[in-house]
């Protein structure tokens, strides 16, 4: 029977094989679509609806979507865009790492025309624009549009309400309050802070601290490499060593150091850490997952800047052969219809919305975003200005938990690499 | 060295399944953890972490899975080109083990080390250069180019490991066939191949789940959706900074069964050799 | 199998009995019609990527638009990075994990299922176990990762519940997040994926051994483990070597648990070189220098394995 199993396989199989031409084939009719966001978050909501739309106000054309993993899409873009197989439109990470290197090597379609003839640089604000625009060496902030945004995203403190109010702490609202919060749990035996140390949470904690003493010179310095950038200056001192701070004085526990992001949002909605600082796409978790509690957010008390960006991009490839449709579809995601069901379903819009919002909830998501904003204050992630610099962080906030270096050290070891990209810059 | 002979019934052989028992029970541990998860609803997983029992039983996220990816055109995919690669990758390493276990073709330790390249080479290195050849052949974003890489790189273990068995061959058999007046291909199909069988079955099974579990070189060679293999569905869960992991211990256990089974089911062919006892 | 089913056929070489005098070294040929097919597909798939791989490795290229040539560049930042060096001491403790502890337990294992419950509680009851022992080797290793750290986790994890719950609360660790630590659990994990591999093996191989050596022996009065040392030891020796240099080989250039688990962390304790080639490849887009790396690393397990593979040889011919 083994004998005849394997030969019926091995018929079949060839067979099968053989006939699996590749589909590098592109028709006027359809509009090839990749994007990575899950159906149920606010993204996939509502590009769901804009394809729906889209098919509405295009007769005749097929939206063909395909759902990608993100690790896909990162590690094989530059091929893709480079082979018959490309898709017209695409949802790719914003960043000089990505984008940026797409457009310096030609296989991303320019978008300026489009984008002053369709309105899009009057929708978004200066500080979305920033990863929009690439300038010839692949950096951000200026230069060509090369991708475009349909959504924000911050770094916020989420906290549970119940636990405040059970030791009568207010909202705080400077950092002294804040520090005075965590003072309070540490005294009773609580871990106040939920950190996953083995991915990105540690890290934006320590960005965050370092820009309560930052402003935006200091960003683009550091960001878009417009000028010196000194990792022992008074910003990243302060950032590393209250970081270390707060770990000595239990805010952060040592047990974070090996927890994921995934761990610390379960652990969060569990009501294992009364706080925790992270982005807005914990939203949809923490509103569906949070039952014995009241949560809420307060924006990071006392820092002008903050965390955060555009959402990613769409991005058109050179070689798509619709790119009409294409930039027909981006202009429907940034519609108002769009922008305000993104809103709804969790999501931050980037386009000012036609309604107003109903849920309480997202109006002060939507308000903490517009202040933001309105103070310049974007100051996008620390591991952006080097490819491979998140590892970096990583590790050095981890250090920085269990003790393994002291602030100064972290710094040196941040120091090296930046350095070390800044002198081969569009090489 | 010899002593008495001891013929005794003593509790060794019982205390030796039962520690093997408890062995297997650790071994299996880690998959229970995937099925309560799997079975497990998002909210359920979220308030009461990942390893206490369900509430209720939760099949949402597994049939939500299924229908998200298109699963059935996945397994079909990672079936063809773990199916093709097991096959053809066994009659590639009889064929190289032939010539270098029985035929000891002069050199054959070069030869060998040649092939163990395959093994050695880490695969992202072969990642780019494989890009730019298929696509010159069009074999980018083609099963078929995935089954040529594995079968490849599955047959240098299996020649590796059958020359190595085969070096050990009694000459004498062969020299009998031979005087019989069977030729080369003749020695190898009916006396090679039928003895060295349990080893052939073995590697069948492996090449089949390593191929059905490679990730890295499916991720990037096949691109589009109607050609990617199950672990690439998989990654489709994995977002930018969120993880559903109700959902990636549904995946995983849809991933994990076709190959559990496949692996029960020629698990036969593995134990007849031990029944039947040595083909000789 | 497909091989066998050609038994039936008319053999396409059709004995044309050529008479049998032949010299020593004569009909190599033959033999190398044999090796065609594999050599074709090696040399396409394998030396000639291979060959590009280390071409690359001479230029600086973000992977896409052309390469520039730098010369040795790469390879002059590679032997000057310290840190890459230095990870390879954690290579050690990995041998130890997927190529040393597996190969010695899943001798015993295999010996076990074989000749204690294979012949007194039937082969059905040592195939059940073997599957069991096996299965951690199907499961893809992304997934495997996430279980572990759950298990692993240092607040509500399995592990440390396990021990709370039988009064070992005391041994209660950070099993991933501890520097002194994470090490020794990456191994435990990788132990336990890596064992199941060498008891299938070696299984197979004892069924190729003659019965009546285990007899002769046993009448002899040889104890069951005199029988295992003298008998089965020496007759898989092919296989053991087989799974001794294919598990150092992957414990060399292992990296996708160690990704999964800790990401090289905390604080690169568990950091290997494989990953620094990974990370160039995909992470920082210098394909260029992860070219060098991965060159590097091939060339150092090539050496190590044409070493072993000619002791191997010897054993084999004495």
């Amino acid at each position: 029977m083994f004998a005849r199993v394997l030969a019926a396989l091995l018929v079949s199989t060839t067979v099968l094989a053989g006939c699996g031409g590749s589909a590098g084939d592109s028709d006027p009719g359809t509009l090839k679509l990749w994007h990575y966001e899950s159906p149920d978050s606010a993204m996939g909501i509502a590009w769901n609806a804009a394809i729906a739309k889209f098919e509405a106000t295009h007769p005749g054309v097929k939206v063909q979507f395909e759902e990608k993993g993100f690790e896909q899409v990162q590690k094989t873009a530059p091929m893709v865009l480079n082979s018959n197989e490309a898709p017209d439109l695409l949802e790719y990470n914003k960043g000089n790492a990505t984008t940026g290197l797409l457009s310096r090597q030609g296989l991303l379609a320019d978008l300026t025309e489009q984008a002053v003839a369709r309105g899009w640089d009057k929708r978004l604000s200066a500080g979305i624009q920033t990863t929009a625009r690439y300038d010839e060496r692949g950096v951000m902030g200026s230069g060509k549009w090369f991708g475009v945004p349909n959504y924000a995203e911050y770094v916020t403190v989420y906290y549970n309400e119940d636990a405040f109010a059970a030791r009568g702490l207010a909202v705080p609202t400077t950092l002294a309050e804040f520090t005075a919060a965590m003072d309070a749990f540490v005294a009773a035996g609580t871990t106040p802070l939920a950190v996953g140390g083995a991915e990105y949470p540690a890290q934006q904690i320590l960005y965050q601290l370092a820009l309560s003493k930052a402003d935006r010179d200091w960003v683009d310095r550091y960001q878009r490499y417009t000028g010196d950038v000194d990792f022992h200056d008074e910003a990243w001192t302060y950032g590393a060593t209250t970081f270390a701070e707060w770990v000595a004085k239990g805010y952060v526990g040592p047990e974070s150091s090996g927890m994921k992001a995934e761990d610390m949002g379960v652990a969060f909605i569990q009501g294992k850490y009364p706080i925790m600082v992270s982005g807005t796409w914990w939203r949809g978790r923490l509103q569906s997952g949070i039952k014995d509690f009241q949560w809420g957010s307060f924006p990071w008390p006392g820092s002008r800047m903050g965390i955060g960006s555009s959402g990613n991009l769409w991005v058109v490839p050179e070689g798509s052969r619709n790119k009409e449709l294409a930039y027909d579809f981006i202009d429907i995601t940034l519609s108002q219809e769009i922008q305000d069901k993104l809103r709804d379903a969790g999501g931050v819009p980037v386009a000012p919305g036609g309604s107003q919002p109903t849920d309480p909830a997202v109006r002060t998501l939507i308000d903490e975003f517009d202040t933001l904003v309105a103070n310049d204050g974007l100051a996008y992630y620390p591991d952006w200005p080097a490819p491979g610099f998140y590892a970096v962080f990583v590790s050095a906030t981890q250090k920085l938990i269990t003790g393994g270096a002291t602030p100064d050290q972290v710094l040196d070891e941040v120091a090296k690499p930046y350095a070390e990209n800044r002198a081969t810059l569009g090489g | 060295m010899a002593t008495t002979a001891r013929r005794r019934r003593d509790p060794a052989p019982h205390l030796v399944l039962w520690g093997l028992v408890a062995l297997a029970a650790v071994m299996l541990v880690p998959f229970a953890i995937i099925v309560l998860n799997a079975l497990k609803s998002p909210a359920d997983y979220a308030t009461s972490g990942p390893l206490s029992l369900p509430d209720e039983v939760h099949a949402q996220g597994i049939v939500d899975f299924w229908q998200r990816v298109d699963f059935g055109s996945k397994l079909l995919n990672s079936f063809v080109i773990a199916g093709s690669v097991a096959v053809l990758a066994v009659v590639v390493s009889v064929l190289n083990a032939y010539a270098l276990g029985i035929g000891r073709i002069r050199g054959r330790l070069w030869v060998l080390t040649l092939f163990l390249i395959a093994n050695t080479l880490p695969q992202e290195a072969l990642v780019y250069p494989l890009y730019h050849l298929f696509k010159q052949v069009d074999l980018y974003d083609t099963r078929l180019g995935v089954i040529i890489v594995f079968t490849i790189v599955q047959a240098a273990f299996g020649t590796y490991l059958l020359a190595s068995t085969l070096s050990g061959f009694p000459r004498e058999v062969l020299e009998a066939a031979r005087v019989d007046g069977a030729n080369r291909w003749q020695v190898l199909v009916r006396i090679v191949v039928p003895i060295s069988r349990p080893t052939l079955g073995v590697l069948f099974v492996f090449f089949f789940i390593w191929t059905w579990n490679e990730f890295l070189i499916p991720l990037v060679l096949l691109i589009s959706d109607e050609n990617q293999t199950v672990p690439v569905a998989l990654g489709i869960l994995q977002g930018q900074r969120m993880m559903d992991a109700t959902t990636t211990s549904a995946s995983a256990l849809l991933g994990v069964l076709p190959a559990v089974v496949f692996f029960l089911f020629f698990q036969r062919t593995l134990t007849r050799g031990m029944t039947v006892g040595a083909v000789r | 199998m497909s091989v066998a089913t050609a038994v039936d056929r008319p053999s396409p070489a059709k004995p044309t009995p050529s008479p049998p005098r032949r010299r020593p070294g004569r009909g190599q040929g033959t033999y190398l019609l044999f090796l065609l097919p594999g050599a074709v597909l090696l040399l396409a798939v394998v030396l000639v990527p291979f060959a590009m791989n280390v071409g690359i490795s001479f230029t600086r290229w973000s992977g896409v638009g052309d390469p520039r040539w730098i010369g040795l560049e790469n390879y002059r930042r590679l032997f000057a990075d310290a840190a890459f060096w230095a990870s390879f001491r954690h290579n050690v403790g990995l041998l130890v994990a997927m190529a040393v502890l597996p190969t010695a337990a899943g001798l015993l294992v295999a010996a076990a299922l074989f000749d204690v419950v294979g012949k007194r509680f039937g082969p059905r009851a040592a195939g059940v176990l073997r599957a069991c022992v096996y299965l951690p080797q199907v499961l893809p290793i992304a997934v495997a990762g996430i279980v572990w750290s759950w298990i692993l986790a240092p607040r509500g994890g399995a592990l440390n519940a396990f021990l709370d719950a039988v009064g070992l609360g005391s041994l209660a660790r950070d099993w991933l997040g501890d520097p002194d630590i994470a090490l020794y659990s990456v191994m435990g994990v990788l132990a336990w994926i890596q064992l199941g591999y060498p008891v299938v093996v070696f299984m197979a191989g004892m069924q190729r051994i003659d019965p009546v050596l285990h007899e002769a022996a046993e009448l002899d009065g040889a104890s069951w483990f005199g029988r295992f040392w003298h008998v089965t030891v020496p007759q898989i020796r092919p296989e053991a070597f087989v799974v001794l240099l294919t598990c150092s080989i992957a414990a060399l250039k292992v990296f996708g648990p160690i990704y999964v688990l800790t990401g090289g962390g905390p604080g690169g304790a568990t950091t290997v070189p494989s990953y620094s080639s990974f990370q160039n490849f995909f992470e920082k887009t210098q394909v260029g220098y992860g070219a060098a790396i991965a060159t590097v690393l091939t060339v150092l397990v090539l050496v190590l394995t044409t070493a072993f593979l000619r002791v191997q040889n010897r054993g084999e011919e004495r």
